[in-house]
């Protein structure tokens, strides 16, 4: 328990403990965790709470947005129940309630605005409404410690943007995807090639025993300047190879789904690998303090690999979190939360959740940019 | 302070925002507002409005009876979330109460209770004295009724079903959040499942139309 006196939360700039709860369901993890800084001391994850619902939407081939709602709505409280009990602390002592409000598929995130709500009235705390790419942005100040500004390239199965990070709300997006996600690419071509799941390991174990060279797939968008993707032609000339074979064979061998899947694999690396080139040298005289990665792409051990080789000859350092903080959790949440909490910004309880949201309201829109404004 | 426990009782599965607080059996304040959209928002306000109202703090509520539905999904669902989050932080019991107990509250005997389910469908249920629940979903001049002839009917598709009743029209006792917490202070002291919406209709998915390919030895 913290003195009183250093529970009021006046903005200032008082070296004290935060302790925030943090709230996360933009798609399909549902997830609560409790994250604790000492000002200027390294933070500390007293607890993360990740309920997964894979099983739920295998039958589906995606994730099917009602389903993904509904699970929420239920377990959002349990989660935060299961995160007070392994951290081992009450309401009482919690300095704020973070959650994701946006964007992401707009049930879940309703479910945990909703939840955090309910929570922060009756423990009369306040309310942190976080952007969940600004989660994933400042996770490798919760693993790292690093100084801003640093580029992150955020590859999941909802996004992909390389942003220069110069502050905990700062954000400035040299590119991103023009249509798919990298992650929305691995899964679909799983799903082209018979294989389970979330599409990413299961492809790139296929991969690991095939023949990158086999199939000559493009490198979208590596003839245009810039840093932004794309990947659905990929994914379309993926599946034009497939349907050739299965036209002239009946089906599929193992060995041609291993030389497709690494064929797949070669060309998201060699564009991912290329555009951070370039996203590298756009940083110019503002050097970054390092290469950051989020979003559960960055668990491909060869692009990671790829990516690593590309700081080291840049002389930055390439920083990665475990997997279980590069994927969707709880903790990048009450973590973006306490970094917007200690800078004095809270929310009231119109808090609204946002399907769309931008982390760089200035950047041209690149994806669903219809008149209802940038999804990401 | 209120010299009895507080009920709040609250509702957006439907074109509203929606609650009430009663002491007893006495509802001390309620609010019915009209809104497509917006309800996310607005429920922590209303509802603190409310309890400032009837001069209550949130630490007075001795339970919170939400509606569950059937209704509109992102409404149930918003309702149902923030009485979770209440529950856990105020350490007090959440109950849902269905759309078709909140009808039959207060009236003498069982009735045919039905909420509108939009595209000229109608939720059903043969509802009071607390009955377990069997709702079906149906046109309501075909669909085959869940009750015998002669049940009084109440709701949405109150006069089409009570004509192949031939039976009486009820009107509702209580605005609906009133009913809610009515419903809820009842069952109050009685163990009680954790709110979860009452969908009726299963969630709009298709497994994937392709089949995947065939993998040759």
């Amino acid at each position: 328990m913290l003195p009183a006196s250093d529970r009021i939360h006046n903005g200032a700039r008082m070296a004290r403990t935060l302790t925030l709860l943090g709230l996360e369901s933009s798609c399909d993890e549902t997830a609560a965790a409790v994250v604790r800084q000492a000002e200027g001391a390294a933070p500390e994850i007293l607890a993360s709470v990740v309920e997964g619902q894979a099983q739920l939407h295998a039958a589906f081939g995606g994730v099917v947005p009602e389903i993904a709602a509904r699970a929420h709505a239920e377990k959002l409280d349990l989660c935060v129940e299961a995160a007070l009990a392994e951290a081992a602390l009450d309401l009482s002592d919690l300095d704020a309630i973070a959650v994701t409000a946006g964007p992401g598929l707009i049930g879940g995130v309703l479910a945990g605005v909703m939840c955090a709500k309910g929570i922060a009235a009756g423990a009369g705390l306040p309310l942190v409404g976080v952007n969940h790419l600004a989660g994933h942005a400042l996770t490798p100040r919760l693993t790292d410690g690093l100084a801003f500004p640093y580029l992150m390239l955020l590859v999941s199965g909802g996004h992909a943007q390389f942003l220069m990070v110069r502050g905990a709300e700062r954000f400035a997006r040299l590119g991103g995807t023009i249509d798919d996600a990298p992650g929305e690419a691995f899964d679909k071509t799983a799903k082209l090639l018979g294989l389970p799941q979330p599409g990413g390991p299961a492809v790139e174990a296929a991969a690991a025993g095939g023949d990158a060279t086999r199939f000559a797939f493009p490198r979208p968008l590596l003839d245009r300047p810039g840093c932004d993707l794309s990947f659905s032609g990929l994914k379309t000339a993926l599946m034009r190879a497939r349907d050739a074979l299965v036209t002239s064979q009946g089906g599929l061998h193992e060995q041609d789904r291993r030389d497709l899947c690494a064929g797949f694999q070669a060309a998201v690396t060699d564009v991912l690998t290329e555009k951070t080139r370039r996203a590298l040298a756009a940083t110019g005289d503002d050097r970054p303090t390092a290469l950051a990665v989020a979003g559960g792409v960055a668990a491909n051990a060869g692009i990671r690999a790829r990516l690593e080789q590309l700081a080291a000859d840049h002389g930055v350092p390439f920083v990665a979190p475990p997997l279980g903080l590069c994927t969707d959790n709880a903790a990048m949440i009450a973590w973006a939360g306490l970094e917007r909490f200690r800078a004095g910004h809270s929310d009231g309880f119109d808090l609204t959740a946002r399907p769309r949201w931008p982390l760089d309201a200035a950047a041209p829109a690149l994806v669903g940019s219809g008149r209802k404004g940038a999804k990401a | 302070m209120p010299p009895e426990p507080l009920v709040l009782g609250f509702d957006t599965s439907a074109a509203h925002c929606a609650a009430a607080l009663l002491c007893g059996d006495d509802p001390v304040a309620r609010r019915h507002e009209e809104m497509g959209r917006g309800q996310a928002e607005r429920l922590f306000p209303l509802l603190e409005e409310l309890l400032s109202e009837a001069g209550a703090g949130w630490r007075d509520l001795a339970g919170i009876g939400v509606g569950i539905g059937p209704g509109n999904f992102t409404g149930v669902r918003i309702s149902v979330a923030a009485a979770r989050g209440l529950a856990l932080s105020l350490g007090i019991p959440a109950i849902g109460v269905a759309g078709f107990d909140a009808l039959a509250e207060g009236q003498p005997g069982p009735v045919l209770a039905s909420l509108d389910a939009r595209r000229g469908l109608a939720y059903l249920a043969l509802a009071g004295d607390d009955r377990p629940l069997d709702p079906v979903l149906g046109a309501p001049d075909t669909v085959a009724l869940p009750a015998p002839a002669g049940t009084p009917c109440i709701g949405h598709a109150a006069e089409t079903l009570a004509a192949r009743l031939g039976s009486a029209v009820r009107a509702p006792a209580d605005p609906c959040a009133v009913a809610i917490a009515r419903v809820a202070a009842r069952r109050l002291g009685r163990r009680q499942p954790r709110p979860a919406p009452l969908y009726v209709r299963p969630a709009d998915a298709a497994p994937p139309a392709e089949a995947p390919p065939v993998i040759l030895p």
